[in-house]
């Protein structure tokens, strides 16, 4: 890293700013066109070449529409509370490092907006300020459905952000540092498993971690199948029920915002971030690989939202409470454990080892056993999962 | 004057005014939104200090969960049912003025008298440099020199969460709400219910009190048979009040996912 010029880094700041922008529009475009696919339609096809001009058309209608304020509105949070959420979205891509320290036209560039030594937290925390969006428009809007929404995306956030940052925990553990790039330089080693090499991803290590975290994910950026605060069968539109025109606009782009930081930053942390063939030959290169990577994620979300029915609230609660929380914190002792051992500052004798793989057995067969106890906590995620 | 003593004026400018605004504004909703100010300016001023960690840790901890559940049950509380607001005992009042013109002279003193730069620790730029960072030096010292201490507020904590478990528990454990009743909207259940039973309100569930909040016999007097509530099945039947409720375990009630 090296110390650049302060407008460089603003350069490089609004750049990826702006392409956040441009790249949430084509978004709801790719969410359309795939989810038109998924149902056997076409999606949107008049405007432009395959819609493509469809976003900017829908931009222009949001702009010129009227802009409603109930009579009860509480005006001030009213106004503010769409602004939250969208500037809480946009601000964490600054710790999303698309690179190293580059040479573009003769200068070295730090392709990150800031380094943080606290990085991932960082993205959590503004992921937490975020709510404060929906529960202050909820409440502002002087309406039953809002509140009803603000109501349960709070609780809703609170409980899977809890998820969501002990997910990572393991991570960190692994990697020794809450900064992005430190992370990002852990996984671009290599691991050899005999004769092939293969790279050292997060999710190679951590596979409970990344299947844990993107279920918060999904719950955390209210999203189908876990978009309860707005779920329009039960209330309207939910928290934005109030909300018309350009302000409208600011939950939309919120939301999509959230979901494409939330895919970047998933990627970065388990699926090796830029890394990828040529990646260190260039630059350029690095930020197809994690713009790649984050358009599997992306598209995994639309999957999710054409395929799975709604949770009802409670099973969503018992989800996060019951069956994630236990299992992210197996994961966090294991992977403590592990590393522990791997680093040789535990010896455990043999015997303790053979005792341990006893127990284990033991107890796997006496909860597979039919009508056996023990089985409580898993069997109820079948149940869900197969609603 | 430098840029960074500049944007920490600033920051403590808004930090202050914000502070203000808490004890100043009328509506509890706005108190709790200039407190959340106020915990993001302080996290700012931590930045400023070197001490990121303890900055997001502070805005993920105090305005990201607690504020948030202060939030909640502010939303849920009807406005009305607050206590007043500036109309505090007069015992509550002198004695608030005294304990915080103490703490101001504390305060005072202690920056006149420069107790505060006092002598140096072992924490200096270079030491946390060598340990790797700031985040890396606190989580050293917390599980190592005072695990002791640490171990101890956890358990503190674990100790509310029980209470916390033990307050909500219903009179008998394990017992359950009826599956039959009715009168009632539960948070929880899209089902919601519309009349009530005859018995009143089971045990297990908490009333949230809103602007129509029943009385429990009010609850047993709009009691219908089966009949009458299908012929005034219209959008709100008069007479008809709903209640808000929390109930523990929604399960209780839906058999929507599970073989039971």
């Amino acid at each position: 890293m090296n110390d650049q010029p302060l407008w460089l880094t603003f350069i490089v700041a609004f750049t990826a700013m702006n392409v956040l922008l441009a790249g949430m529009a084509y978004m709801t475009w790719f969410e359309r066109k795939v989810l038109a696919r998924m149902q056997d339609r076409l999606g949107p096809t008049r405007t432009g070449p395959a819609g493509l001009l469809q976003p900017i058309a829908d931009g222009i209608k949001l702009l010129g529409k009227e802009d409603l304020i109930p009579a009860a509105a509480d005006k001030p949070v009213f106004f503010f509370a769409p602004l939250v959420i969208f500037v809480t979205a946009i601000v964490s891509v600054a710790v999303i490092p698309f690179g190293g320290t580059v040479e573009i036209f003769g200068r070295d560039v730090n392709l990150f907006a800031a380094d943080l030594n606290v990085g991932a937290l960082f993205i959590l925390a503004f992921g937490s300020l975020g709510v404060y969006g929906i529960i202050l428009g909820s409440y502002a809007s002087a309406s039953r459905y809002p509140l009803l929404g603000g109501l349960r995306a709070a609780a809703q956030v609170i409980s899977y952000e809890i998820v969501l940052g002990l997910a990572l925990v393991g991570v960190f553990i692994l990697s020794g540092s809450l900064s992005l790039r430190d992370i990002l330089a852990r996984q671009q080693e290599t691991l050899s498993l005999g004769p092939i090499d293969i790279p050292n991803w997060f999710i190679l290590s951590q596979p409970i971690a990344f299947v844990i975290y993107t279920i918060a994910a999904v719950a955390e950026t209210n999203r189908a199948p876990f978009d309860l605060p707005e779920a329009e069968t039960e209330l309207a539109a939910g928290f934005h029920t109030e909300y018309s025109a350009f302000r409208f606009s600011f939950y939309y782009l919120g939301e999509y915002i959230n979901m494409i930081v939330i895919s970047l930053f998933a990627s970065t942390l388990f699926l090796g971030g830029t890394g990828g063939p040529g990646s260190d030959r260039f630059w350029g290169l690095g930020i197809f690989w994690l713009l790649a990577k984050t358009i599997v994620f992306l598209f995994f979300y639309i999957w999710l939202r054409a395929t799975l029915p709604r949770f009802r609230y409670d099973q969503l609660m018992g989800i996060a409470w019951k069956v994630l929380l236990p299992l992210v914190l197996l994961n966090i002792v294991f992977t403590a454990f592990i590393r522990l051992v791997a680093n040789g500052e535990l010896e455990i004798p043999v015997w303790v080892w053979i005792a341990v793989a006893v127990a284990v057995v033991a107890l796997l067969a006496l909860s597979l056993r039919p009508g056996g106890g023990g089985e409580a906590a898993p069997a109820r995620t079948s149940a869900v999962g197969g609603d | 004057m430098p840029w960074d003593v500049l944007i920490f004026y600033l920051i403590a400018a808004v930090c202050v005014l914000s502070a203000a605004g808490v004890v100043v504004a009328r509506n509890p909703v706005h108190s709790a939104i200039f407190l959340v100010l106020c915990f993001v300016n302080i996290a700012a001023t931590f930045v400023m200090m070197g001490a990121e960690f303890l900055a997001v840790v502070q805005v993920i901890v105090y305005t990201g969960a607690i504020l948030v559940l202060v939030l909640f049950v502010l939303m849920l509380v009807n406005p009305d049912d607050l206590p007043e607001f500036h109309a505090a005992r007069p015992v509550q009042r002198y004695v608030g003025l005294l304990l915080g013109a103490i703490l101001l002279l504390e305060v005072g003193a202690a920056i006149v008298t420069r107790s505060v730069s006092g002598e140096q620790g072992t924490a200096t730029p270079d030491n946390i440099a060598a340990v790797g960072g700031n985040t890396q030096a606190l989580g050293r010292v917390l599980y190592s020199d005072y695990l002791l201490a640490f171990e101890v507020v956890s358990l503190v904590l674990l100790v509310g969460v029980v209470g916390a478990i033990v307050l909500a528990l219903p009179e008998r454990l394990g017992e359950r709400p009826s599956v039959a009743r009715r009168g009632s909207i539960s948070l929880s259940h899209p089902r919601g219910v519309d009349a009530a039973l005859p018995e009143g309100r089971p045990a297990g569930e908490t009333l949230i009190p809103t602007r129509h909040s029943t009385s429990p016999t009010r609850a047993s007097g709009a009691v219908a048979t089966g009949n009458d509530r299908e012929v005034s099945a219209g959008p709100t039947p008069t007479g008809v009040v709903r209640d808000l409720v929390m109930t523990r375990d929604a399960d209780a009630f839906g058999h929507m996912g599970d073989k039971r």
